[in-house]
This record gives structure tokens, C-alpha cells and sequence, in this order.
């Protein structure tokens, strides 16, 4: 027991472990990153009906233009086609609610209606605007079948803001924010659904 | 109780509200700490007598990353879901595993390590069960964080009433 053969004995047990996770990590990150694929994949789709398209909307992303929009920013967006068809494009749109960043993916079919909107990532106040992370969310059903012109741009707002919506109650602030983001993403899919149909058909 | 049992303690709340707002989180929390402060005992040790005292520490660092850090790579291809829901408090067993080693846990008496197990795995089960039923039950508070404090407060307010012969001073 001496002072070399302590440093010895650390330093064998430094490249030991350094060794030892490398191999773990080395063989176990394929598996990981083919689950997270996994869990992301039925994080998004479970907006789509899962019989309506057959590709892999996740491997096929759309190249967006310019993505800062009135109230929020799309930070992406994908295609679901059936039989080479468009069916949907959801589109993922960053918007700012009472406490911070709201991700929300947004489905919207061929024809401009909303198929559905569901939350990824929120941290608002738990029991009141974090309701909108609840999956299923009746809320967020009020505004499935919605388009750009249905209802007009003066219905797209609270009704405490002479809209046609309901809030959550308690989060005025948040249902606000989605409302906005919401109706963001419809009129930017209003303006480019050409592009958006388009571009995806020629992969 | 001295200093250092106050810091074992205390490191052990973390993952007694963190990790128990549901059943299986807090088994796959439990399950780790096990499996992990084993593997961590039986290696430190074959090596503590050849260390010099001043080195223990280092190795028992080393130690202690490297297996908290196979385990949590094996929890995620275990499942991902588990352990994106509660990974940084697994990662925080290998804080317990230096600390365990400096309060001197692994040269006690064998019960007396089979205790702090039993009685951290029972609480996290019971604490996991109660938040998971009450919370199906309709009472959301009982998921939350809060609701982990109000519920381990009631417990060991229960537990200081049961009446039970009180050891002399």
C-alpha cells in the first residue's frame, strides 16, 4: 500500500471506466436513438388517424421559407401522404405562453382544415395552462375541422375578446398565445400550400 | 444522528418526491439504487484496502460514474420512456454512492445496510402506490411535487404518533 500503487490502481480504474462506458454507450446508442424514433414517431402521428397516410412523415421534412410568423415561429414541418397523395402537413410551431416556450404540432389536412393540434412542450402553470399538454384534450378538439375563412379572422380570438373559442379557465394568457399560433400556422399553410404539397411530392 | 447521516438523508429525498409520482418510476428508481450501491460496494471493496486513504475518494468517484453511467445507458435501452420521465434521479445515485462511502455504509454491519435499503425501497414503493392511486383517483395535487411533500409529511407525521415504546435518554 504505497502512494505508486494507489495512483496506479486510480489511474487502472479511470481507463477501466472510461473503457467500460464507451463499450455501453457504443452498443447501446443505435438501439436508443432507433427507440427515440420509436416514441417521437407516435408523439407526432397520434394527431393522424393512423389508417390515413402510409409513409413515414418524420423522413420527410419540408423545407420551410421564412418562418417567423405573427405570434409564433414554425420550427418545422412534415408530410403525410396515402398512395403518393398529400394528406396532411403538421407543422411545428413555437409560440410564447404565460411561462415560456409552447411547442405545439399542428395538423392541418390538404384542403386547409385543422385535423387536430396537440402540445409537445410546455412549462405553464401545472393545473391551469398546463392543461394543454393533456392528451386526449377536449379543448383542443373545439378547433378541429376550423379553416383560415372558418371562422373569419375576427373568430379566431377568446371569447372574452369577442372571438368564437373557448379559454381554459385560469389561462387566458395561454389560450391566447395557442389561439394565435393556431391561426398563425393556417394562414401560413393558406399562403404556401402549394409549396408545402408541392415540395414534398418530388422526394 | 450525526452530520453525515443528516446528508445521507437528505440526498435520499430527491428521488422520494422526484421519483415517486408513480409506481413504476419509483421501483425503476429503487431497483437502480439497489443494483447500483451493490455493484459500487463489491468493487470498492476488492480496491479499498490497496488504496492509500487519501485516494479513496478518487477511486470511489470513478467508481461510482462509471457504474451510475452503464446503468443509466442500460436503463435507456431498457426504456427510454422510464428513464426521459426520471433519469436525473437516477444519475443522483452516484452522489449516494460517495456519500454512502464516506459516512462509512459499506463497512457497517450487513443488517444495518439491508435496513437503509429495505426502509428506502418501502418508502419509495409506498409513496409511489399512495401518489399513483390518489392521483387516479382524481387528486392531481397528489402527482405533483407539493403533493409528494404534503404526503411524505402526513406519513412521518403518523409514524411519529403511533404509539410505540420511546427509548430512554
Amino acid at each position: 500500500m504505497s502512494r505508486t500503487s494507489s495512483a496506479v490502481i486510480l489511474l487502472l480504474l479511470a481507463g477501466l471506466g472510461i473503457g467500460a462506458t464507451y463499450l455501453v454507450q457504443y452498443s447501446s446508442a443505435p438501439r436508443i436513438a432507433a427507440e427515440q424514433r420509436r416514441i417521437d414517431s407516435r408523439n407526432l402521428l397520434d394527431l393522424l388517424p393512423s389508417d390515413s397516410y402510409d409513409n413515414q412523415p418524420l423522413e420527410q421534412p419540408l423545407h420551410l421559407g421564412s418562418t417567423a410568423l405573427t405570434n409564433s415561429t414554425l420550427l418545422g414541418g412534415y408530410l403525410a401522404t396515402k398512395a403518393g397523395q398529400p394528406v396532411a402537413v403538421l407543422l411545428r410551431s413555437q409560440t410564447i405562453g404565460y411561462a415560456g416556450a409552447i411547442d405545439l404540432l399542428i395538423a392541418i389536412d390538404a384542403n386547409g382544415k385543422l385535423l387536430g393540434v396537440k402540445t409537445l412542450k410546455q412549462s405553464e402553470t401545472p393545473g391551469l395552462g398546463a392543461r394543454i399538454a393533456d392528451w386526449p384534450n377536449t379543448w383542443f378538439q373545439a378547433f378541429t375541422g376550423k379553416s383560415l375563412n372558418e371562422p373569419a379572422d375576427s373568430g379566431w380570438a377568446l371569447k372574452k375578446d369577442q372571438g368564437q373559442f373557448d379559454q381554459i379557465a385560469g389561462a387566458t394568457i395561454t389560450s391566447r398565445a395557442v389561439i394565435n399560433a393556431i391561426h398563425d400556422a393556417l394562414r401560413y399553410f393558406d399562403e404556401h400550400s402549394r409549396q408545402l404539397i408541392g415540395s414534398g411530392l418530388h422526394e | 444522528m450525526n452530520k453525515s447521516a443528516n446528508l445521507q438523508n437528505s440526498l435520499m429525498l430527491a428521488p422520494l418526491i422526484g421519483a415517486t409520482d408513480s409506481l413504476v418510476t419509483a421501483l425503476g428508481v429503487w431497483l437502480m439504487f439497489i443494483v447500483v450501491i451493490s455493484a459500487f460496494g463489491a468493487s470498492m471493496a476488492a480496491v479499498r484496502s490497496r488504496l492509500i486513504p487519501a485516494s479513496r475518494l478518487f477511486a470511489g468517484v470513478l467508481l461510482a460514474a462509471t457504474l451510475t453511467g452503464c446503468a443509466e445507458l442500460a436503463a435507456q435501452v431498457w426504456s427510454l420512456q422510464w428513464h426521459q420521465h426520471s433519469g436525473f434521479y437516477a444519475a443522483l445515485i452516484a452522489l449516494q454512492c460517495v456519500v454512502l462511502e464516506h459516512t462509512g455504509f459499506f463497512q457497517s454491519a450487513w443488517r444495518e445496510r439491508l435496513r437503509l435499503c429495505v426502509l428506502f425501497g418501502a418508502l419509495m414503493v409506498g409513496l409511489g402506490l399512495l401518489r399513483e392511486l390518489l392521483g387516479d383517483a382524481g387528486l392531481r395535487l397528489a402527482t405533483l411535487a407539493p403533493g409528494g411533500f404534503i404526503l411524505l409529511g402526513l406519513l412521518i407525521a403518523a409514524w411519529q404518533a403511533w404509539p410505540r415504546p420511546t427509548p430512554s435518554h
